[in-house]
């Protein structure tokens, strides 16, 4: 079989909606079976109440991925059935042969503490680093003690899990380490520009070429925009 | 009162122009039972305290004070008995005999110590506390880095010492054997009552420890609690229970 990957489903749903598709794809289920389930499967200590399970089953029927099978007498325990229907299976089958999309902190709350720290010293950046790095080996050594008290024949999901968050929590440590062994190159960047810059179309000078990589040269177009 | 305390610990290399500085003023103080690890760039001085702190060297300045004991004014055989019955000593290459089985590696503290006639006997035990009762017949070349480092760990504490120094330990083990090797050393803290004191690059395995030093240019730049602190209940029975 020859993998071909595929778009990832347009509309984004959470991790929970995703995962009752999924659930329900074999038989109709009940809401209390597909809460059963959905912990047991997952092993990672995530518990669900009925009202985000049946809020998420109806946000899947609204959407035309699940249906209703049968009903029984209002003003007893919510026995409605649920089945997934043909749209629901093509999306799910859609979602398990896609990447999940990783955005590689691109925008990361903690890179742009730094920065900041860096360009406006409200506090000093290897104090941020610092707190940073304190609180992650906190992390780091709740979930290797969580980790080595699992079974390890009984309980290899939650394992696994728990080395997720080791793993990506050790490579944010080494992150830290790099900044801080280049802080000193970082301090001495040119200040960013701290008044903005005139409005309107700036002269072009002749024989200057914008370029990409060329800041002090470079020309703001004013579709931009300069608000900041 | 501390197990392991520093004032002002100051160590110079050299002298004049090239005098380098790898500690400079260190106040530390560990209490019974907890395991520490020191981490920081190479150069900070991590290992130049941890090799002052067992007396492997001398400072230039300042005291270094073992279970009260100024270890600074004793006289070289004094340091050195000192060492044999307070301090056990892991390093990153374990430093085994390979003439020896590691029941007779583990013994040899004991047989120097003219202690023969239990070694044999308190080998056996250390080696099955470390899980290597069966291999107590086997050379170091026969062994595993993960099972030589272990063997490393039970001769540092069959003389049964209250401190355990460990310098880069899992510096040359895969991440399993790493693992497991750090397993071991909380088992020393928390069911033999031992202080351990290690030093590491590794955050994974500092992570381990009850408390992070963290060093840079040899001073101490923060010191951090990892786990909720023990109480100090918790702390002496650990303490009783393994002695």
């Amino acid at each position: 079989m020859t993998f071909q990957p595929v778009a990832r489903p347009k509309v984004e749903r959470g991790p929970v909606q995703r995962a009752l598709l999924a659930l329900l794809s074999d038989q109709p289920r009940h809401g209390y079976e597909l809460r059963h389930l959905f912990e047991a499967t997952l092993a990672s200590h995530w518990e669900l109440n009925s009202g985000q399970i049946y809020s998420s089953l109806e946000r899947l029927a609204r959407d035309g991925l699940v249906v209703e099978a049968s009903i029984e007498k209002a003003g007893g325990p919510d026995r409605r059935l649920w089945a997934i229907t043909d749209q629901g299976r093509a999306e799910l089958l859609s979602w398990f042969r896609s990447a999940v999309p990783r955005d590689y902190r691109l925008r990361d709350e903690l890179y742009v503490k730094l920065m900041l720290a860096i360009a406006t010293r409200v506090e000093e950046p290897q104090e941020v680093v610092q707190v940073q790095r304190r609180e992650l080996f906190r992390e780091l050594h709740q979930h290797t003690a969580a980790r080595n008290r699992c079974d390890p024949r009984g309980e290899l999901p939650r394992i696994l899990l728990l080395d997720s968050a080791i793993m990506h929590t050790e490579a944010e440590l080494r992150w830290l380490d790099m900044v801080e062994s280049r802080l000193q190159l970082l301090t001495q960047r040119p200040a960013p520009p701290l008044q903005p810059r005139p409005r309107g179309r700036p002269k072009k000078a002749a024989g200057d070429q914008p370029t990409a990589f060329s800041p002090a040269t470079r020309r703001i177009e004013q579709s931009d925009g300069e608000t900041g | 009162m501390p197990v392991l305390h520093t004032e002002r610990l100051t160590k110079q290399f050299g002298s004049g122009s090239t005098a380098v500085t790898a500690l400079n003023n260190v106040n530390i103080s560990i209490e019974p039972g907890e395991f520490v690890a020191i981490m920081g760039p190479s150069g900070c001085g991590k290992s130049t305290l941890l090799h002052l702190l067992g007396g492997l060297d001398r400072a230039t300045s300042g005291r270094v004070l073992l279970e009260g004991t100024d270890i600074s004014r004793l006289d070289d055989g004094a340091l050195s008995l000192l060492r044999r019955r307070k301090i056990g000593f892991v390093f990153q290459f374990f430093n085994l005999i390979p003439v020896l089985t590691a029941q007779e590696n583990v013994a040899l503290p004991l047989m120097l110590d003219g202690r023969q006639k239990e070694a044999v006997r308190l080998a056996r035990e250390w080696l099955g506390r470390v899980g290597l009762a069966e291999r107590a017949e086997s050379r170091p070349e026969q062994l595993s880095g993960g099972e030589q480092q272990r063997v490393a760990i039970a001769r540092a504490l069959i003389a049964d010492p209250a401190i355990l120094l460990a310098d880069e330990p899992t510096g040359n083990l895969d991440s399993r054997a790493a693992d497991d090797l750090l397993q071991v050393l909380r088992r020393s803290a928390d069911d033999w009552g031992r202080t351990v004191v290690m030093v590491t690059h590794d955050a994974r395995m500092a992570a381990y420890a009850d408390r992070i030093v963290f060093m840079r240019d040899g001073t101490i730049v923060d010191d951090a609690p990892l786990g909720p602190r023990a109480t100090v209940d918790e702390i002496a029975e650990r303490a009783g229970s393994g002695r």
